[in-house]
């Protein structure tokens, strides 16, 4: 397994900043409505500080409180229209960024070469491609337009401070720095304390889906009292984690909130005194009183975002960071290989720097022929499978077609050449069809051709033929189905070589066999290499390979080992089941 | 009561649910309107205090009474920070305490269901319950708290506006639950126009979970294109919906905030009138905005707790729905003491007690629906001595072992051990009685390694060992196991047939498969022909005797005949 990175603080910056600047306009024309609907916000204060200083001087007419109270009421009607637009181009900008975020994400999946896709944790990529990309859109869509309006309403009131007394203005920004002290420290902790609490939520939803999926198990083994025992761990974990970040919210919060009050106590002691001295005027002082307590709404809406900016800045580094995935894309030769023949010459291989599970491996597989791998469990069949389909490179020593290195090959060049088929199998969600014709069009002659090479003779008896939705809502194929299925598909790409990895061992045995011998009709040109525990697979192949401990041990065709009386002669013995072995075996 | 502490009362439907889960922390939700409300108060004093300081300081150039007030303020600003997160603290216990509550009675209720859960249910709606759902119920109970406290916070700043005008405060008074008449509504509008992007929103990520799962398949035979193409589309048309919700929830948005602005700025308007006539002072003037504007605060509340509460009733009936799911009705009485013979009457397989008895058939489904008859799941007509069995109480007497069967995440040894407790040397010898002795090696840690949910971390082969030693662990009076060495090679094969049988010595036991290896160690074959009974004996017997037999079991003769 290859564990998915996180994206580092840098290069998370710079993805953000690229977003920001792929959409610059955007960014530009919401910040300007935003500033022009703050503006008209501002003036409601503002006026009302002149009334009441016509009112406290005495000389308020009635003309004159109209006046300005119209006016009042004009700027809020622009303010709503500004907001408005702001608001809206704030959410074209968030839905379009999702959207490209998605859809790189996407493609960032979909360009992981084979040796990466086969061994990145789906579960955790499936989380990625689900909850992060949608945290990382609800912040983009939600709080990214409120956060950027709130900041530019906490600027303009700063500013309308600043222009009602520049050095009001400056006691009111310095009295803010305590609460710029305080997000500085949350800040420092709340990342862990939120990626903590998201990953106790997490382990807490697996727990509860592993009981929920397993409930059958739970019954026929009687383990409901583990089950609960595990499920109230996992509260108590998500418990925990929760307590955490609330403890430091219980730190953060009353911090900012008293450093709300400290700048209006400020300004109305110092104004005070100006004004006393009739340095200044009552209005002044009551205008930037009031307007320093509006700050807090504004100050306040980012501080509620904060919380959801922290985890969304998390998910966003976990999508970003398959960006830094060591990508071992193939030197893509140009050359085709020159022929159908492949060659494996010493070749080793371990996985993820462990010790070896290839120890030098020796084969040439002519074209056309049926080769039949076989060997107890940890022989190294399914790796030497992975070699053969260039799904992983060998460490040491070469695996070549034609003379060209087969993991060189380029995507759809390998695709033509040489195709693996494993056990596990995947039905997608959509039609037969869609299932079947995954990389070329096809008559639905051939997909139903195909569909009765392998056996599959449900697919007759589906409701709507070719078109039945299968997965999800529609019809749930079970294994040997999906199978079947995949058995299909290739029959459909029809490549030089085949790779069948265990590919029939969910069909019943009988079944097996007719599906293996009519795929053997079909591909009759074509070689395939079948690694199977079943030895009727060997039986009926051109030649058996037997392994062993990361070697080749025998190679011939089944009469030939039979008679050599070696391992794969005991191995026939005991699969066709007359001998007692006595517990033999890899226990 | 229940015996999870589940009121019976609260499945009466999700109104009672959510009473229920306010009923089970009475105190703390008290705690939480208490402070709620003392906060929601505490905001009504600021206004009031700056108008004092204004009035009094400012406006006669007093000095030393300036200082008084606005050190009043201050204080006053330090309590109410105190009160907020005394609230945020309480509340979020109170949301904590619901939502694992919710958690732990779904978790519960699931197991009580157990195998009738995957027939009633898909396990991704269930997880929606035990996730989603309980945190918007929880979301629903802050009401509790600030709810109360902006009933309290509205009739503080009434008192306060009536001290200066009379008419004043019946124009704010009335005003703010008009407002709030006119914004709820089009809250829920904004509900509305969100459904069918969150659906669209679930399709994609259906789509995106649906290729990556099956992103082997794309690399080895193609079709990124077309997929990538696919999602591209799909990622295009919720970015469209997204922009219709858009355009409909800022006017929303600007309009929620927008309408208290004007209804302020009607409310100044006739208050600096009256400033003007002489009627209030220029500090009453300031008081007036300050309260009219705080009032927003409350009303706020308002409209928010209403919307969680309507979406907290949905959620609620999904909850209840789940927990009211009755688990299959099972028999009662004691099953029959000591040695009984298992019979299925549909397919004719008895199966002898103290015996290893095998079911060799061509289709797999004829095989488990033996299985699950004498098993006890779903209908049966199966018998254990002269009971029916699903008039017994089986559960822990017959054990059903298939593949599909479910690997929690663990340590090897507790995964094995299942409901006991792991014995380091009982675990040794069902390990090596499912010839799974090479799992324990290789895995980091041995017996104590870790074992991905489901296995994951295993060959399919390896599973299935872990499977059938979890099976032995267990022990049962009756163990009936579905193909248990499908996914083996030939080797392994013959050591779990071995290991099995010495495991099952004297304990009545099936095994549905086809292997020569298990076939030839059972005491008693039958042979399966189109669910039925078609031939009885010992393996050898059948295979000469039945030609048809020899063809589905015997593997090399099978080759012979067929190639």
């Amino acid at each position: 397994m290859i564990p998915l990175p996180a994206a580092g603080r840098e290069q998370v910056r710079r993805a953000a900043v690229d977003l920001l600047c792929r959409d610059r306009r955007s960014v530009v024309l919401m910040v300007a409505l935003n500033a022009l609907a703050a503006t008209a916000g501002l003036a409601g204060p503002w006026l009302l500080g002149d009334i009441v200083d016509a009112v406290a001087a005495g000389r308020a007419t009635a003309s004159a409180v109209d006046r300005a109270a119209l006016a009042i009421l004009l700027c809020t009607v622009a303010q709503i229209v500004l907001a408005r637009s702001a608001l809206s181009t704030g959410y074209r900008f968030g839905e379009r960024t999702a959207a490209r975020v998605r859809e790189r994400f996407l493609d960032r999946v979909l360009g992981f070469p084979a040796a990466v896709a086969e061994r990145v944790p789906a579960g955790d990529l499936a989380v990625r491609g689900t909850s992060d990309v949608s945290a990382v859109a609800t912040t983009l869509r939600d709080a990214l337009p409120e956060v950027l309006i709130a900041a530019g309403q906490a600027l303009f009131v700063l500013v309308a401070v600043f222009f009602v007394s520049p050095l009001l203005g400056v006691i009111g920004v310095l009295c803010l720095s305590g609460a710029a002290v305080a997000t500085r420290w949350y800040l420092r902790r709340a990342p862990d304390a939120y990626l903590a609490e998201q990953a106790a939520g997490s382990a807490l939803a697996d727990e509860l889906t592993a009981t929920l999926t397993g409930a059958r198990t739970v019954e026929t083994l009687g383990l409901a009292e583990r089950r609960l025992a595990s499920g109230r761990a996992a509260i108590e974990r998500a418990y925990r984690a929760r307590r955490r970040t609330l403890a430091l919210r219980t730190v953060f919060f009353p911090a900012v909130d008293v450093s709300y009050v400290v700048p209006v106590v400020a300004v109305l002691l110092v104004g005070g005194m100006l004004h006393t001295r009739g340095d200044m005027s009552l209005g002044a002082v009551a205008a930037a009183a009031l307007y320093l307590r509006q700050l807090a709404a504004p100050l306040d809406a980012i501080l509620v975002w904060l919380e959801q900016l922290q985890s969304s800045g998390a998910s966003f580094a976990r999508l970003e960071g398959l960006a830094t995935l060591p990508l071992v894309s193939p030197p893509a030769s140009a050359r085709p290989p020159g022929g159908d023949q492949i060659e494996v010459r010493g070749a080793r291989y371990a996985y993820d720097g462990g010790r070896d599970v290839l120890r030098g491996v020796d084969l040439t597989v002519r074209p056309g022929e049926r080769l039949a791998v076989v060997g107890p469990s940890g022989a190294g069949k399914s790796t030497l499978g992975r070699l053969l389909a260039g799904v992983d490179r060998p460490r040491a020593g070469a695996v070549t077609v034609g003379g060209v290195p087969i993991a060189d090959l380029p995507p759809g060049l390998l695709r033509r050449q040489v195709v693996l088929v494993t056990q596990e199998h995947h039905v997608f969600r959509g039609t037969l069809r869609d299932n079947l014709i995954l990389a070329a069009e096809a008559p639905d002659r051939q997909l139903w051709r195909a569909l009765a090479v392998v056996g599959a003779d449900w697919a007759a008896e589906l409701p709507d033929g070719l078109d039945t939705l299968l997965g999800g809502d529609g019809v749930v194929l079970d294994g040997a189905c999906a199978q079947q299925l995949s058995l299909a598909r290739v029959v459909l790409a029809d490549p030089h070589t085949l790779v069948l990895d265990e590919a029939t061992a969910l069909l019943d045995p009988a079944q097996a066999r007719a599906t293996e011998r009519a795929l053997a009709a079909v591909l009759q040109e074509r070689t395939v290499i079948a690694i199977a525990h079943r030895l009727q697979t060997a039986h009926d192949a051109d030649r058996v390979a037997v392994m062993d401990a990361g070697r080749l041990v025998e190679l011939g065709t089944h009469d030939d080992l039979v008679a050599a009386g070696g391992t794969y002669a005991a191995l026939w013995r005991t699969w066709h089941g007359f001998t007692r072995p006595g517990g033999a075996g890899d226990a | 009561m229940t015996d999870s502490g589940l009121a019976v009362s609260a499945l009466r439907g999700p109104a009672r649910y959510l009473w229920w889960l306010v009923r089970c922390q009475k105190p703390r939700i008290a705690l939480g309107a208490l402070v709620g409300s003392a906060w929601m108060a505490g905001l009504t004093l600021p206004p009031y205090l700056l108008s004092q300081a204004v009035d009094n300081g400012l406006q006669r150039r007093d000095l030393p009474a300036l200082t008084a007030w606005v050190a009043v303020l201050f204080a006053v600003g330090g309590a109410n920070a105190g009160l907020a997160i005394l609230r945020h603290r309480t509340m979020t216990l109170i949301r904590l305490d619901a939502a694992y509550r919710t958690v732990r009675a779904v978790v519960r209720h699931a197991t009580r269901l157990g195998a009738a859960l995957p027939r009633r249910a898909g396990p991704g709606e269930v997880v929606t319950v035990g996730m989603a759902d309980a945190w918007v119920l929880a979301q629903a109970l802050t009401v509790t708290g600030p709810g109360l406290g902006a009933i309290v916070a509205y009739v503080i700043a009434a008192v306060l506006l009536f001290g200066i005008s009379p008419l004043l405060a019946v124009v704010v008074l009335a005003g703010v639950p008009v407002l709030a008449a006119v914004v709820g509504p089009m809250l829920r509008r904004l509900q509305r126009a969100g459904t069918s992007y969150r659906e669209q929103q679930g399709v994609l990520a259906e789509r995106l979970l649906d290729i990556v799962g099956g992103l082997r398949v794309l690399n080895g035979l193609g079709g990124k294109e077309l997929f990538a193409r696919r999602y591209r589309a799909e990622s295009g048309r919720l970015r469209r919906e997204g922009y219709r919700v858009g355009a409909v929830t800022s006017w929303i948005q600007a309009l929620g905030v927008g309408l208290p602005g004007l209804f302020l700025a009607v409310v100044i308007w006739l208050a600096a009138r009256m400033a003007a006539g002489g009627l209030i002072t220029a500090g009453e003037l300031v008081a007036v905005w300050g309260y009219a504007a705080m009032l927003a605060v409350p009303v706020a509340f308002f409209i928010e707790g209403g919307f969680d509460i309507g979406h907290a009733l949905v959620a609620g009936r999904r909850v209840v729905a789940f927990l009211r799911l009755r688990p299959d009705p099972q028999g009662a009485a004691p099953a029959p003491p000591g040695a009984a013979e298992l019979w299925d009457p549909e397919s004719g397989v008895v199966v002898p007690p103290g015996l290893l008895t095998a079911l060799a058939t061509a289709r797999a489904s004829d095989a488990s629906a033996v299985v699950d008859r004498l098993g006890g799941y779903g209908p049966t007509t199966a018998m254990w001595g002269d009971e029916r069995i699903d008039t017994l109480a089986v559960r822990d007497r017959i054990a059903v072992a298939d593949n599909e069967s479910y690997l929690f995440a663990g340590a090897l040894g507790s995964v094995v051990a299942g409901r006991h407790e792991p014995r380091e040397a009982a675990v040794e010898r069902v390990l090596a009685g499912a010839a799974a002795g090479d799992i324990v090696a290789g895995l980091p840690g041995g017996a104590t390694g870790l074992i991905d949910d489901q296995g994951r971390n295993l060959s399919g082969g390896q599973r299935q060992r872990i499977r059938l030693a979890r099976a032995l662990y267990a022990d049962p009076e009756v163990l009936l196991a579905l193909d248990p060495t499908s996914a083996v090679d030939a080797h392994t094969e013959a050591a779990m047939a071995e290991g099995l049988r010495r495991a099952r010595a004297g304990r009545t036991t099936l095994v549905t498969t086809t292997s020569p290896a298990l076939l030839e160690r059972a005491d008693v074959v039958h042979w399966l022909v189109e669910g039925r009974v078609a031939a009885t004996g010992r393996h050898r017997d059948l295979l000469a005797a039945q030609p048809g037999y020899r063809a589905l079991v015997d593997r090399a003769s099978g080759l012979a005949t067929g190639s």
